[in-house]
C-alpha cells in the first residue's frame, strides 16, 4: 500500500505492507514546488496526479503511470478567455477580465462506468472535467457560472474549489466545496448544482444562516453509506445523512466531543462505517489546541466523541490541512495525518495506537492513500 | 529553470516584438505556455524580459519592439523560501 504525500516542496509516495510498520519514502518528485493534492486513481492501478503549484511557472498537473516512479506533464486547465482581447482603454465592458488559473486544488478521479474522466478544483471558484485522463480539460459551467455566485468570497486560501466528490453509486451525483460559498450538489452530471448548507453556521456573515457563503474546509462521504455526509467547516463539525439534502447537524457541540469544532481536516474508513475523524484546531493560531496533535472520532450510530490520541502522544503545536488527513481500506483501518511542519503521523489500527514515519517531510498539503 | 520546458539556452526568430517571440518560442515549445506567460496574456510574477540588457518587464514587455538586431534574455528573478 501506498501513502501519497503532497508538501510545500514536492510529491513523496511512502510505500509498506498490510502491516503498515515499516515505512520507505521514494525520492521526491517535483522537488521545490507546492503539491496541493496527490490523487491515485482506482480504475487505473498505478496511475496517480499531482497538482503542482509552481511558484514560478503556474499551475502544473502531473500524472505518473506506475506508482510516481516517473511523472509526466499533462494538460493544465486555463480559464477561458476570449481570443482577442479588449483594448482596455477603448471598452465598455464593466466586468473584471477573467482571472487566470491559480492554483489547482483537488483531483478527482471520476465514476468507474467512466474510466476516462477526471474532475480538478481549482483557483478561482472553477470545476474542470476531462474525458481523456487530463489530455484535455472543459469547465462545467453548471457550477462555475452558478446564480449565487455573486454571494461567494475567497476564504484565506483564495476563492478555491477544493473538494469534490463523485457518488459512489450514480455517476450523475456529484458535490462539490468551495470557501467560501458551501457545498453543491448536482443529480445530471454537473448541469444544474444547488446548494447544500442548510443550518451550517457562516458566523462571519451578517445572516449567519444564508443559502451560500458558508466557509466549508473539507467533507468526506462515508464509504459504506454514501448517504452519509462529514462536514469540516469553518462553522464546525457537521453530519448530514440524506445526501447532503435537508438540515445539517452539528455534532461538533455535542457533549464529550473536542473544545472547539473548528478545523480543516475530515477522513471516514471503509472498515469504521458509521464513523468520521477529525483533527480539531484552535480557530486564530490554526494549530492543535491542549500542547499535542490530537485526533477526534464521530461515532454517528452511537452519537459520541472519543478521542484517539493521548494529548501528549505528539508534543506541540501542529497544523493540519483540509487534505492533511486520509484512511486506508484494509480492516483493521489505517488513519493518516501530515502536519504543516512535515510530520506523516498514522494509526495502522483505527487508532489504538500511533507511530510517526521517521522522515521529516517539509510542510504536509496533502495525505491520500492508494 | 526554463530548460525543463523549452530544452535549448539559445535561438534566433524574426519575431517583432516580445510577445510575438513568446508566440514563437510557445509554437516551438509547447511545454511553455502558460509557464512565461498566463491564459490572459500577463507575464508570470517571476518571469523577467531583459531587451539588450535592459529590464523591459514593468514596462510594456510585450510590446516592446524587435525590429532589427537585438539580445532578448527571458530569465527568472530570485524567489522563494
Amino acid at each position: 500500500m501506498r501513502v501519497l504525500v503532497g508538501t510545500r516542496k514536492g510529491t513523496y509516495v511512502v510505500e509498506s505492507d498490510r502491516a503498515r510498520k515499516r515505512w520507505k519514502v521514494n525520492p521526491v518528485s517535483n522537488g521545490g514546488r507546492e503539491v496541493y493534492h496527490v490523487a491515485a486513481d482506482p480504475r487505473h492501478p498505478g496511475t496517480l496526479y499531482a497538482a503542482v503549484n509552481s511558484g514560478f511557472w503556474g499551475p502544473i498537473l502531473y500524472r505518473s503511470s506506475n506508482w510516481g516512479k516517473r511523472w509526466e506533464e499533462v494538460a493544465t486547465p486555463l480559464t477561458p478567455v476570449a481570443k482577442a482581447r479588449p483594448n482596455p482603454f477603448e471598452s465598455t465592458d464593466p466586468s473584471p477580465p477573467p482571472r487566470p488559473v491559480q492554483n489547482l486544488w483537488h483531483i478527482e478521479p471520476g465514476h468507474p462506468s467512466e474510466p476516462e474522466t477526471v474532475f480538478i478544483g481549482v483557483d478561482p471558484f472553477m470545476l474542470f472535467r476531462s474525458d481523456d485522463q487530463a489530455k484535455s480539460w472543459a469547465p462545467v459551467p453548471g457550477i462555475n457560472e452558478h446564480p449565487t455566485k455573486k454571494d461567494w468570497n475567497p476564504g484565506a486560501g483564495g476563492p478555491c474549489l477544493h473538494t469534490v466528490i463523485v457518488d459512489p453509486r450514480d455517476r450523475r451525483r456529484m458535490y462539490v466545496g468551495i470557501s467560501s460559498a458551501g457545498t453543491f450538489r448536482t443529480d445530471d452530471e454537473g448541469a444544474h448544482w444547488r446548494p447544500t448548507n442548510a443550518k451550517v453556521e457562516a458566523a462571519f456573515l451578517p445572516n449567519p444562516y444564508p443559502e451560500v457563503g458558508q466557509c466549508v474546509h473539507h467533507v468526506a462521504l462515508d464509504p459504506v453509506d454514501p448517504d452519509v455526509s462529514y462536514r469540516q467547516d469553518h462553522g464546525g463539525i457537521y453530519v448530514n445523512r440524506n445526501s447532503m439534502d435537508g438540515d445539517w447537524d452539528r455534532v461538533g457541540k455535542v457533549r464529550g466531543g473536542p473544545k472547539d469544532d473548528f478545523g480543516f481536516a475530515v477522513a471516514s474508513a471503509a472498515a469504521r462505517p458509521g464513523r468520521a475523524y477529525f483533527v480539531p484546531l484552535t480557530g486564530e493560531p490554526r494549530t492543535t489546541p491542549a500542547g499535542g496533535l490530537q485526533v477526534w472520532e464521530w461515532n454517528d450510530k452511537s452519537r459520541k466523541w472519543r478521542t484517539l490520541m493521548p494529548p501528549r502522544r505528539f508534543p506541540g503545536d501542529f497544523g493540519v490541512h483540509r487534505e492533511g488527513m486520509g484512511c486506508d481500506r484494509l480492516d483493521p483501518a489505517g488513519i493518516y495525518v501530515g502536519t504543516t511542519t512535515g510530520q506523516l503521523i498514522l494509526s495502522p489500527d483505527a487508532g489504538k495506537s500511533w507511530q510517526q514515519v521517521p522522515f521529516q517531510f517539509p510542510g504536509i498539503h496533502s495525505v491520500s492513500v492508494a | 529553470m526554463l530548460r525543463e520546458f523549452a530544452p535549448t539556452s539559445r535561438l534566433r526568430s524574426d519575431a517583432p516584438t516580445v510577445g510575438a517571440l513568446l508566440d514563437d518560442l510557445e509554437g516551438r515549445f509547447p511545454r511553455l505556455r502558460s509557464k512565461l506567460r498566463d491564459e490572459t496574456g500577463a507575464l508570470r510574477r517571476y518571469v523577467n524580459v531583459f531587451v539588450d540588457g535592459e529590464n523591459v518587464t514593468t514596462r510594456s514587455p510585450l510590446s516592446t519592439s524587435l525590429v532589427g538586431e537585438h539580445t532578448v534574455d527571458i530569465l527568472h528573478s530570485i524567489a522563494g523560501g
